[in-house]
């Protein structure tokens, strides 16, 4: 837990030295070394370029050190986390239940819906960085993208496949009792 | 231009080494859309979610380029003897 603590400060601190950098180093000589440090690592950052995965460059870098060079990201990376875990029934889509604008997303929602069960659902096609981060967290490269207590199901192809097995019917017996 | 029907069964081919590939374009000749139904030993014991995977990873150098691939079956030998099924409705792009 303290640790925990400590990691998220280390995190925080990571940030706003990014945000302000040289102005902050002058006020605080305290976090002056971590500030090269840190700057170092932003150097070999930008000469990956657009990459797109964890930088991993140098070996030396403990994880906590890394600043990204994506604050936003892992802002949204969090969020698709809690969202996963606060919906017992989420779909990442491309559009909206009531308007899919994709075919597959259509049939997936369509799917769920047979189950009566409420369905939290986010469209992917409106915000580029949600749809980068989602497809990062689970590795996953087409949408629709379901999780169903807090798990990744997959995608439509599963989804129906699992509704014809009556596997799904399985899985989402307690979340449709519960109401909700 | 973008993705063959070749394409995707060699990458599939070379990865699962499958005893029955069917790929079906569904794009309407851009190659963007595939259909795909895989029978392979590497699926044994394996859940749908990680034969997708399986699929998806040796379809990935080719990801950029394909709109939409729709798994209609991930079937291992065992599997794929006893049923025939019909066509399943085909959800489009």
């Amino acid at each position: 837990m303290a640790r925990l603590v400590s990691t998220a400060l280390v995190r925080g601190i990571a940030r706003s030295c990014r945000a302000s950098s040289t102005a902050a180093a002058m006020a605080q000589p305290t976090f002056q070394q971590f500030m090269a440090y840190s700057s170092q690592v932003d150097d070999s950052n930008a000469n990956m370029a657009s990459s797109t995965t964890r930088v991993t460059a140098d070996p030396d870098t403990h994880q906590d050190f890394q600043p990204t060079s994506k604050g936003s990201d892992s802002s949204l990376h969090d969020i698709v986390a809690q969202d996963i875990k606060e919906n017992p029934v989420l779909i990442y889509m491309k559009g909206y239940p009531d308007a899919p604008r994709c075919g597959f997303s259509a049939l997936a929602v369509k799917v769920l819906q047979q189950y009566g069960v409420s369905i939290s659902a986010r469209d992917i096609l409106s915000n580029m960085k949600l749809k980068e981060s989602v497809k990062a967290h689970t590795n996953w490269p087409t949408f629709p993208q379901i999780f169903i207590k807090g798990e990744f199901v997959g995608g439509s192809d599963i989804i129906l496949n699992m509704h014809q097995k009556g596997e799904l019917k399985d899985l989402l017996g307690d979340v449709a009792q519960k109401g909700e | 231009m973008g993705v063959t029907k070749e394409d995707v069964e060699s990458a599939i081919a070379a990865a699962l080494s499958p005893s029955h590939l069917v790929v079906t374009d569904t794009s309407g000749g851009c190659g963007a859309s595939y259909e795909i139904e895989v029978v392979s030993e590497k699926f044994e014991g394996k859940r749908l979610l990680e034969r997708h995977r399986l699929v998806n990873t040796a379809l990935a150098p080719h990801m950029a380029e394909i709109h939409a691939v729709s798994i209609k079956k991930a079937l291992t030998p065992a599997q794929a003897q006893p049923q025939p099924e019909p066509a399943a409705d085909k959800p489009q792009a």
